[in-house]
This record gives structure tokens, C-alpha cells and sequence, in this order.
């Protein structure tokens, strides 16, 4: 496994492969699936200071090669995260990131100071959800409230490192790529998920009850390769790719596009052993092709 | 799991029954208890994207083989009802919280539609035991499948139909509610269209009866990851309701902890 081990921000992953938020529980959903010591890392879904109720249902459609879903970021609360969550988390050796988020500046940085000073290895803050009315992508899509809200949220934080999380629906990536940086970034994460919509003809109603969903699954990846390889070119910190990846070819292809780590999401509905088989695709494409290290491949795109 | 599909039945032009061979999913299934599978064969391919979830229908653990009883509504459900003989397919393991059994009881069974699917497999088991009512209803006479298995395994099947080409004319929630007269059932099980559900809930008398009902959502996990399947219920707190994975703490659920206005809107 040494061809696949890295570092992002001075964390020590085994490989750079890691689950993404939402779509893989608390982890402990899958611990009795496959062994979850096995991946680089699991961001957990998404926190907040308070529990959260979600959306009414239906909440999810799928679509073609891909499903929309619109959970309204239903979680336990940073407090019973803290409790009863992360110590059965931490009896497994990988990087818990602790994705979270806040309806306010305010909300924002009260998470991050708490998370700040728990067992957790690094914070990813989600400024791209497209399914909540109050905070979340409001952020995401304004510059200058990208900025504000990254920048107060490190000022509160001094341990951890800051994992900002982009909306892929803006016009122009480079510029909230560049704008989270300079607010402070240590990584950037892309791409969260693709506001989109279907409709019941028989009926005329909306699939989702919120009327609107994030896209997520294959039908986005060549979408999410092409943000990344547009923030490769406007930051100098680490890129973690995700969008549609269903194979370590799919993980290969990020990384080529400038990614130093990819996140797999919903792939794990499809089949909840699929990391699994990705790592380990991962490190046969390694020996096969005589490749020392799996990060070599990292922004070598020919143009 | 990965099991061979031994035969793949097309029972009328709405549905069809599969039978898969793997001892190890017959060995651990309970009744009320649902899979996730992948409709067609091949892990490259990515439309439909997620597994369909559907109802355990019957088990034969000698020969180490299940069956499911699909209807085809839609992609998924077309692909796999030209499944040929001798595929193999993938599907996970045995899911969600399944019926409560019972021992010694007057019992009904209520199936609505495909909803009769789990039941055969919950009938099969509680007339081991118990004394078993099987009311089943449909739309028309080609809803009304599988009659021979619960012809033995019931003391009693009761058919309707909404068009009278079978049975009774008219719902079968009337034909139950008609039979409340004559008879004392312990506890009722039902499975079907939520609305049907919702007529049973509000037809008997919720404090002497037991009741369990196995609901249905969309589900994109099945294990509890997505959050995408929530069922509401009478919480402890009385301000706020709980939120249930139907997935995993359902499908079954206790007919009285439901919000029932609020999983019927579909
Ligand atoms: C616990 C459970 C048990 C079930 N048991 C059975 C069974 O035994 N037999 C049977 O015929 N059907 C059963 N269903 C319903 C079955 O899952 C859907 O009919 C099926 O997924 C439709 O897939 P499709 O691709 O043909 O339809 P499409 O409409 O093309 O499906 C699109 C998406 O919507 C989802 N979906 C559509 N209808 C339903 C539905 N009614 N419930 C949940 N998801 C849905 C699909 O899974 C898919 O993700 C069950 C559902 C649940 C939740
Ligand atoms: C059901 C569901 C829930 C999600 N919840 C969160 C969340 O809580 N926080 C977050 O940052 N991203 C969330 N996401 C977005 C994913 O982490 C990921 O960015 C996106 O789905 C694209 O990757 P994929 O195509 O591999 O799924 C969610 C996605 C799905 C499908
Ligand atoms: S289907 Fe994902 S939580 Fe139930």
C-alpha cells in the first residue's frame, strides 16, 4: 500500500481515497460491510450547532446515471456527534474529517471552534448546499461572503486544518477557488452537488418536495474534472476531487486533472463495498504500471 | 452478495417473480424484511444507477433459495423482468427491521396490490402457529397472484377487487372492516398502498389491536447512510415527532407510532 499513501496539510493518509459526506452516515453504517480502517478517510455528514430536521419527504429521485436529492442536511448536532459518534469513530485507524455548516457567520464559526478542539482530524466547511434556505450555498455562489465566512471561521479555529467545500454552480470556479485561499484555506474540496429538478408529468409535481435537488453520481463527473482541473490552475493548495466516481480509473482521472485526493459519494448507495474495491483497483493500477507513488500522477495532464 | 438466478417467471404484464439461489440470504432472511438489488447484471453499466429496493417474498431454506415478486413500473423493474435464467445477480444482504411473530393469535394479514409480496413469506411462517386471515386486494383479477400459496398457508383468504373481476367488488379495507363483526383478531399485519394502510389504522380499534404495517419510500442506500427515507413517528418528546430510516429501523413499523399525514402524500 506504500504506492498510495500521501499528505494533505500534514495529515498522514494511507491513500487518498475518502468518503464523502453525506453518503457514507457516520461510517458506522458500513463498519459491518467492509472495514473502514481501510480508507484514507471518511467525512462524516454534514454538522451543525443544533440537530437538524431536514426536509420533508420525498427527498430523493434518481435520474439518469445519477440521483438528486434535497436531505435538507438532517444531522444529530455537533454535541451528540461529539458523544456518541466520533469515540465508536475513532476505534477505527482513519482521518475523520468533520464536514459541517451554519445558517449564519455566527453559526459557522460556533461549530468550528467546537470541532476545533475535539478528536477530529481535519474540518471541511460545506458552503454549497444547494437544499437549505439559509446559509449554505448563499455563501457559496456571493465572493465576498465566501471570503467572510472562510476567514472568520479560521480566525476561530488554531488546531485543525480548513477543508473549504465549493459549489459547483457558479460561472466561474477559479475565482471562489482563489477567493477561499486568500480567506484562508489550508484544501479545497470540489465539487458538491449540481442544483437541478424533475417533474411528474402525470401529476405536474416537482420528484422532490423541496422542488429542486443537488445532482450527484456519474451523470457529473466530466463536470467535476473540469472544475478541478480550472482550480488546479488558479490555487497553490491541495485540490480534493469528487463528483461521480464510481472506479480507481475515475480516481486516476482526477488526479491527472490536478486532484490530490478524491472523495467517492454516491457510488457507496450503489454498492456500500465499492471503496474497497477502488483502493485495491488503486494499487494494482500501481504495480501494473510501475508508478511509485499514486500522487505522481497529480496534475499531469498533456495539452 | 452474488447469487444465480434459477428461474424468472413472468407471471402477467404487470409482473413478474424471480427465484435466486444463495443459502446464505435464505438462511439469514425474516419475514418483512427487504433486499436492495441491482437490476441487470453488469457493474459497468450505471443506468439505473442505484439498486431497487423490494420485498422478501419467499424463502426455501432447504434448497437455499428466495423469491421476489416484482411489478414492472418503471426501468429498473423492465430490466429485470428479461432477466434470463442462469444470470447472476448482485443484492445485499437481508434488511431493515422485519415483522414481530407471533404464537397462539387469531391474526389477519392485509395485503394491498405488490404489497402482497412479504406477505407470503410472513404467512408461510405465522400458520405454523397461529390462526391466519389472509385478505388481499387488488385493482383488477391480474393483481390477485400466488392464491395457491396462501390457500395453504391461510385458514382463510379473502379476495376483492376495485373492478369485481375477482372476489369481492369494492376495497378490501370494506370487506376487512365487514369481518371486524364476526371476528376478534389479536393483531393485524398489513403491506400495501399507504392510503389502503391508513384506512386499516383508522378501522380498528388501535388500543386492542396490535397492528404492524411494512411502509415503503424511495431509498438510495437501503442501510441507513443517505437519509433519504424518513419515516415519521410519535416521538417521546411530545413537541417534536422522531425521524425513522425506513430502511433500517422499517420498513415494518407499530401502525400507531405513525404520522400518518404525514408519509401519505404519495
Ligand atoms: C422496503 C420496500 C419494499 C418493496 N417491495 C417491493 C416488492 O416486493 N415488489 C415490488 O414490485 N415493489 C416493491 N417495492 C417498490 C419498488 O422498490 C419500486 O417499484 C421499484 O424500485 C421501481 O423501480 P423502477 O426502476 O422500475 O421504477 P422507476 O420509477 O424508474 O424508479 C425510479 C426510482 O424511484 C424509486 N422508486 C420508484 N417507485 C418506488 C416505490 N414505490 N418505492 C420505493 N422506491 C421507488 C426506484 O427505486 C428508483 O430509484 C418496495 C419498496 C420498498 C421501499
Ligand atoms: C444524499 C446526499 C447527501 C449529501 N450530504 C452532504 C452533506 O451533508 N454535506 C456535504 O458537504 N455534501 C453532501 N453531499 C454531497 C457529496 O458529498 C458530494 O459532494 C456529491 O454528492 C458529489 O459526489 P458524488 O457524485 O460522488 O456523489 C451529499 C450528497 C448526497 C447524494
Ligand atoms: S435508504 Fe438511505 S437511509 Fe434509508
Amino acid at each position: 500500500m506504500e504506492n498510495l499513501k500521501t499528505e494533505i496539510c500534514g495529515i498522514k493518509f494511507k491513500n487518498p481515497v475518502i468518503a464523502a459526506s453525506g453518503t457514507f452516515g457516520y461510517g458506522l453504517e458500513f463498519t459491518n460491510r467492509i472495514d473502514i480502517s481501510m480508507l484514507g478517510g471518511i467525512s462524516v455528514k454534514g454538522i451543525s450547532l443544533n440537530e437538524e430536521k431536514g426536509n420533508p419527504m420525498p427527498r430523493i429521485m434518481e435520474t439518469h446515471a445519477g440521483m438528486l436529492n434535497a436531505i435538507g442536511l438532517q444531522n444529530i448536532g455537533v454535541n451528540k456527534f461529539l458523544d456518541e459518534k466520533l469515540p465508536e469513530l475513532k476505534k477505527y485507524d482513519t482521518n475523520i474529517i468533520a464536514n459541517f455548516w451554519g445558517k449564519t457567520v455566527e453559526e459557522y464559526t460556533e461549530v468550528a471552534k467546537i470541532l476545533d478542539c475535539s478528536d477530529v482530524d481535519m474540518l471541511e466547511m460545506n458552503i454549497s448546499c444547494p437544499n437549505i434556505k439559509e446559509g449554505g450555498i448563499a455563501f457559496g455562489t456571493n465572493p465576498e461572503m465566501t471570503f467572510e465566512v472562510v476567514n472568520k471561521v479560521k480566525k476561530s479555529i488554531s488546531n485543525k486544518p480548513l477543508i473549504v467545500k465549493l459549489s459547483p454552480n457558479v460561472s466561474n470556479i477559479k475565482i471562489f477557488g482563489k477567493t477561499a485561499e486568500s480567506a484562508g484555506a489550508d484544501a479545497i474540496s470540489a465539487i458538491n452537488t449540481l442544483l437541478g429538478m424533475s417533474i411528474n408529468i402525470n401529476t405536474r409535481r416537482p420528484h422532490l418536495s423541496n422542488v429542486t435537488g443537488g445532482l450527484s453520481g456519474p451523470a457529473i463527473k466530466p463536470v467535476a474534472v473540469r472544475m478541478v482541473y480550472e482550480l488546479y490552475q488558479a490555487v497553490d493548495i491541495p485540490i480534493i476531487g469528487i463528483g461521480g466516481i464510481m472506479n480507481y480509473k475515475d480516481v486516476a482521472e482526477f488526479f491527472i486533472a490536478g486532484a490530490s485526493a478524491v472523495q467517492v459519494g454516491t457510488a457507496n448507495f450503489v454498492n456500500p463495498e465499492i471503496i474497497s474495491t477502488i483502493i485495491d483497483d488503486l494499487t494494482t493500477y500501481c504495480k501494473a504500471n510501475e508508478i511509485g507513488n499514486f500522487t505522481e500522477l497529480k496534475g499531469t495532464l498533456r495539452t | 452478495m452474488k447469487g444465480i438466478v434459477l428461474e424468472n417467471k413472468i407471471l402477467n404484464d404487470k409482473y413478474g417473480i424471480i427465484c435466486i439461489k444463495s443459502d446464505e440470504f435464505a438462511q439469514n432472511a425474516a419475514p418483512g424484511q427487504f433486499l436492495m438489488i441491482r437490476p441487470q447484471p453488469y457493474d459497468y453499466i450505471y443506468d439505473p444507477l442505484l439498486r431497487r429496493p423490494l420485498g422478501i417474498c419467499d424463502i426455501n431454506e432447504k434448497k437455499g433459495t428466495f423469491s421476489l415478486l416484482y411489478m414492472i413500473v418503471g426501468k429498473g423493474t423492465k430490466l429485470l423482468s428479461k432477466i434470463k435464467k442462469k444470470t447472476e445477480l448482485s443484492f445485499s444482504e437481508p434488511l431493515g427491521t422485519g415483522f414481530n411473530l407471533t404464537t397462539d393469535k387469531k391474526v389477519a394479514i392485509i395485503g394491498g396490490g405488490v404489497g402482497i409480496a412479504p406477505m407470503t413469506f410472513l404467512s408461510k411462517i405465522l400458520h405454523e402457529n397461529n390462526e391466519v386471515d389472509v385478505f388481499y386486494g387488488g385493482a383488477e383479477e391480474k393483481d390477485i397472484l400466488l392464491t395457491h400459496i396462501f390457500e395453504e398457508y391461510s385458514n382463510n383468504l379473502i379476495i376483492a377487487t376495485e373492478d369485481g373481476s375477482i372476489g369481492h367488488k369494492g376495497f378490501i379495507t370494506e370487506v376487512f372492516e365487514n369481518s371486524l363483526k364476526f371476528n376478534n383478531y389479536d393483531k393485524i399485519f398489513a403491506c400495501g398502498p399507504k392510503p389502503m394502510l391508513k384506512a386499516v389504522y383508522d378501522i380498528i380499534d388501535i388500543e386492542k389491536i396490535e397492528f404492524e404495517v411494512s411502509l415503503e419510500e424511495r431509498m438510495a442506500c437501503g442501510i441507513g447512510a443517505c437519509l433519504g427515507c424518513i419515516i415519521s413517528t410519535i416521538g417521546t418528546d411530545p413537541n417534536s415527532n422522531s425521524q425513522k430510516r425506513c430502511c433500517v429501523e422499517g420498513p415494518v413499523f407499530n401502525g400507531k407510532e405513525i404520522i400518518w399525514e404525514t408519509v401519505c402524500k404519495e
